[in-house]
């Protein structure tokens, strides 16, 4: 085994799984650089669950390996290196958030930090109540929580923030934001692509079971920088053909990776805009468009 | 390890406590039923065989039947899934389970042999009474290993009917409730190969203080073992499957 293999806190190639008839998963390769937080996205039933079992070893892939910081996926010492959130929030209802803190710490062998953890994720009024009467924010509280609480180098978040109040949802991304600029890496399922944009520096797009689009955020938005010109018209006035542009009933838009000439031309043909705005398109528009352009022959 | 081990005994035991809907039952149960039909059996050596025939039987309600049902439970939780990701072997939460069931046992047999000293003019000396005490922790470890396979392999919808499904033939097979004399032909010659009935025999010479018999000693351990390999089995084929 090289020495930046061992580094790399996930390196895994042409992983797959079947269940009975259905194959969940036939191709995910991810990697996961020190440091670095990668969101995986992709519909539902896209395999993202199942491929983040597979890296916490609580699946074993058909085909394919994982490796954990060189270590193979579930084995000892890559359980000693990653944290979880548990898939759903279903504690025993007798115990505390305290307990199992506690409980968790032990078998990482290390002193639980309950004061920061209370603090980073809201925990301090509840944390010596039993968890039967919870509501479904304060057991994600305690789920993000278990995640970090063995101080592992590596942190597995499904879908971490589902449920939580937009402060909590705050206040998660601060302590994520602030565990990644510590060094540690992170990989996180979500369907809020403003949450993927907010923590993570790589994207990882599964569908049908395969990774179809990876890389790091900064690199896709480099390699297609298209932005949006968006403006308004007088009444009865259209645009010209060229532009391409669509009305939202309130705006028209122009997307392209080409806003200075489009911008200018606009200027030489006297369109009378107002109110105009250019912007980057958002990310899953960029992704959208980066995968049309690759389907399209 | 010491330290995940007093972790996972009081996590184990902390859930079990506060759930007294489930223990307070299953520790009264045993008792309950010792005082309906076990302590008028008679006298002399005839009771001494009934206390110790439900001292076993509460062996086997609480550490095969209520805990092969809670393994069958806690396999659905995801909580339950997600330990296994956490590190620490799968040994330690094994040990646990023993240690929290013991726990249940011991205060269901205690239960047994007090209501023994209050209803009868039973008073057995501390050396049987030890030696009656050993076979009980003999006989837990086969009972809950047993337990922890059925419930490994089971449902937890399927684990109640099934657990008594097995739970209450093997009482009866192993003479329990009715003694091995009184048993027909076909019955007693199945009785022999119970570990219900090697618990019982076993139980019955610690309370008379008569010499153990290998033969059941041996059949004991048989199904020790046998237990052990089933749930071994189960967990590697949930590693497995997953």
């Amino acid at each position: 085994m090289n020495h930046t293999a061992t580094e790399y806190p996930i390196h895994a190639r042409g992983l797959a799984k079947r269940f009975g008839s259905v194959q969940a998963v036939s191709c995910i390769d991810l990697d996961v650089a020190p440091g670095e937080a990668l969101g995986l996205l992709g519909p539902n039933g896209a395999g993202k669950s199942t491929t983040l079992s597979m890296l916490m070893g609580l699946q074993h892939p058909d085909a394919g390996a994982a490796h954990v910081f060189g270590h193979p996926a579930g084995s000892e010492a890559a359980r000693r290196l990653t944290g979880a959130t548990p898939q759903a929030s279903d504690f025993p209802d007798q115990l505390s958030p305290r307990e199992i803190l506690t409980y968790t710490a032990a078998r990482y062998a290390t002193v639980p930090q309950l004061d920061t953890l209370a603090d980073r994720f809201g925990l301090g009024a509840i944390m010596d109540r039993r968890t039967a009467g919870f509501s479904g924010g304060e057991l994600r509280r305690v789920s993000l929580a278990l995640a970090f609480v063995g101080a592992p180098k590596l942190v597995f978040l499904d879908e971490p923030t589902t449920g939580l109040d937009s402060e909590a949802q705050d206040g998660f991304h601060a302590a994520a934001r602030a565990y990644v600029a510590e060094g540690g890496a992170l990989v996180l399922t979500s369907h809020h692509w403003d949450e993927i944009e907010a923590i993570c520096d790589a994207i990882a797009l599964i569908d049908r079971g395969e990774t179809v689009l990876s890389g790091r955020i900064g690199e896709i938005r480099a390699r297609a920088s298209v932005h949006r010109l968006s403006f308004g018209l007088p009444e009865g006035y259209v645009p010209p053909e060229w532009t391409a542009a669509q009305h939202d009933g309130d705006s028209w838009h122009i997307e392209t990776d080409k806003s200075d000439d489009v911008l200018r031309r606009l200027v030489q043909e006297d369109v009378p805009f107002a109110d105009l705005t250019l912007r980057p398109i958002e990310l899953r528009e960029l992704i959208a468009r980066i995968r049309q352009e690759e389907t399209t022959p | 390890m010491t330290r995940y081990l007093i972790a996972e005994c009081a996590l184990n035991l902390r859930i079990l406590f506060r759930q007294p809907g489930f223990w307070v039952p299953t520790v009264l149960f045993p008792a309950m039923l010792y005082s309906f039909f076990g302590a008028n059996s008679g006298g002399g050596q005839w009771a001494a065989n009934a206390m110790a025939s439900f001292c076993v039987y509460a062996v086997l309600g609480v550490g095969f039947f209520q805990f092969g049902v809670s393994v069958a439970q806690d396999r659905e939780s995801a909580f339950a899934t997600w330990q296994r990701s956490l590190p620490g072997g799968i040994g330690v939460q094994w040990v646990a389970r023993v240690v929290a069931a013991l726990f249940f046992v011991t205060i269901a047999v205690v239960l047994v042999v007090v209501m023994a000293l209050v209803l009868t003019d039973q008073r057995p000396g501390a050396a049987p009474l030890a030696r009656l005490a050993v076979v009980c922790l003999a006989s837990s470890v086969t009972a809950i290993f047993m337990g922890i396979a059925l419930g490994s392999f089971t449902p937890a919808r399927a684990a109640v009917p099934l657990a008594n499904l097995i739970y209450l033939p093997l009482a009866y097979l192993g003479g329990l409730w009715v003694p091995p004399m009184f048993m027909p032909d076909a019955i007693a010659a199945i009785s022999v190969w119970t570990p219900t009935r090697a618990m019982g025999e076993l139980s019955w010479a610690a309370i008379n203080g008569t010499g153990f018999e290998t033969r059941y000693a041996v059949i004991l351990l048989g199904w020790t073992a046998g237990a052990m390999a089933l749930a071994g089995l189960a967990q590697l084929r949930e590693g497995r499957r997953a």
